[in-house]
């Protein structure tokens, strides 16, 4: 029975080394990414942006982009936060009118793996966010972007 | 679900280091949009008081006229669940705006109802229960900030399920009524403004398109929503050209007519 505990804890040991060298990102999900979204959001919170609850998520891969359509409406203000879990990747998300001319305002910014956009909707409409992974260490990269409006 | 208090500091030093750095790579000033056809994800449905924000900031609207607190009817289909529970937390956001706590907190109920009926009502008891205690302290952004996580959490727990095209049709009804509320209200009082807040023509044809993809929901009631829908297409589908005030009175018509036949048994 000892010898049998012994061998179980020895294979249980090589287990967890094992789990300790998988890297970190394959348990990460887009849930993690919208943690980070919304640690990039929190601050406007106290401006008086209401977050929403629901959000867009995926992974790409560096130098891909990706497209939300989304409705805006004149009169309110919006900014869009993008978050990935992938500490050395760059992330950045842009806002551009149906016509494709960039909207955003100039205080929009990326840092690392943050990025938000900002818009005063000339018309009520829809517009294009428009996602990208400038630059990652993983293979795919998970991301997130939240939305808040005021 | 969001828990800003977890990561406040985080926030903080990120605000830091924001505050230190200058913006990366610059955007191009324009794009061909034609080439992101293939590769554009799904809307996210605005809630009602993402345009009752904007029309609150075109004057003041006399929210009270537009709260609605009846119990309603019950129903057993889950289609017309899911219809009637979008259209009562939308129901919920306009008694926000009238700051009326008593109706809230009955919409909270109601909505926990409803949820039961549906099969979700597990996830929303938690918020049932916040939207009570917000709604007790006058906490308006506390109490939106429920209705939203209520919603959510209500289609997250479809979603689950595999019932995301009941989760379609709680967006669906919460739209139809912040249209009939937004409609009323720039009826009243007809602004350029107020009408261009209905210019959401890609919103109709994503319930459009939604609505196409339930056939094995052999209700009369869709079909006349998909009928509506049809009608409203163009009265906001007009480019550049000004949604009239005819057109808004036009849509109020229709969408009232369904908010009726959403609330009301025996369609």
């Amino acid at each position: 029975m000892s010898a049998f505990v012994q061998k179980l804890s020895g294979t249980a040991l090589c287990l967890m080394a094992a789990v300790a060298l998988i890297p970190r990102t394959a348990f990460s999900s887009v849930d993690d990414a919208q943690s980070f979204a919304l640690q990039a959001a929190e601050p406007y919170v106290k401006e008086g942006f209401q977050i929403r609850e629901d959000y867009w998520g995926g992974d790409l891969g560096a130098g891909e982009k990706k497209a939300v359509k989304q409705q805006l409406f004149k009169g309110n203000e919006y900014w869009f936060w993008l978050g990935t879990e992938v500490e050395k990747a760059s992330v950045s998300v842009h806002i551009y009118d149906k016509e494709g001319k960039l909207v955003e305002q100039p205080d929009s910014w990326q840092k690392g793996q943050f990025a938000a956009a900002h818009v005063t909707p000339q018309s009520t409409d829809s517009y294009f966010i428009i996602v990208t992974i400038e630059t990652s260490p993983e293979e795919r990269t998970h991301w997130a972007l939240v939305y808040g409006f005021r | 679900m969001i828990h800003f208090v977890k990561i406040s500091k985080v926030g903080v030093v990120l605000t830091l280091a924001l505050s230190l750095s200058a913006s990366a790579v610059e955007a191009p000033k324009r794009i061909d949009v034609k080439q992101l056809s293939k590769k554009v994800e799904d809307v996210v449905v605005p809630l009602p008081n993402e345009v009752f924000g904007a029309l609150n900031k075109l004057g003041g609207v006399n929210w009270k006229e537009y709260v609605r607190n009846g119990k309603g009817s019950n129903f057993t289909e889950r289609p017309r669940i899911a219809l009637l529970l979008g259209t009562v937390i939308a129901d919920g956001f306009i008694a926000v705006q009238a700051e009326d706590a008593p109706t809230v907190k009955d919409i909270g109920q109601r909505v926990l109802g409803l949820a039961k009926g549906i099969g979700v009502g597990n996830s929303i008891t938690p918020h049932a229960r916040a939207i009570t205690e917000a709604a007790d302290k006058r906490n308006w952004v506390g109490v939106r900030q429920e209705l939203d996580r209520t919603q959510n959490s209500v289609q997250q727990a479809m979603n689950e399920v595999h019932d995301e095209k009941l989760s379609h049709l709680v967006s669906l009804g919460g739209w139809l009524r912040g249209t009939e509320v937004l409609t009323a209200v720039v009826n009243k009082r007809f602004s350029s403004d107020g009408a261009e807040l209905l210019h959401q023509p890609d919103l109709l044809t994503y319930f459009q398109d939604r609505l196409q993809a339930m056939p094995e929901f052999n209700l009369r009631l869709l079909q006349e929503i998909q009928a509506a829908l049809g009608e409203v297409r163009p009265l906001i589908d007009v480019g550049d050209v000004p949604i009239s005030a005819e057109s808004v009175k036009r849509i109020n018509e229709i969408t009232a007519r369904l908010d009726e036949a959403i609330v009301t048994k025996g369609r």
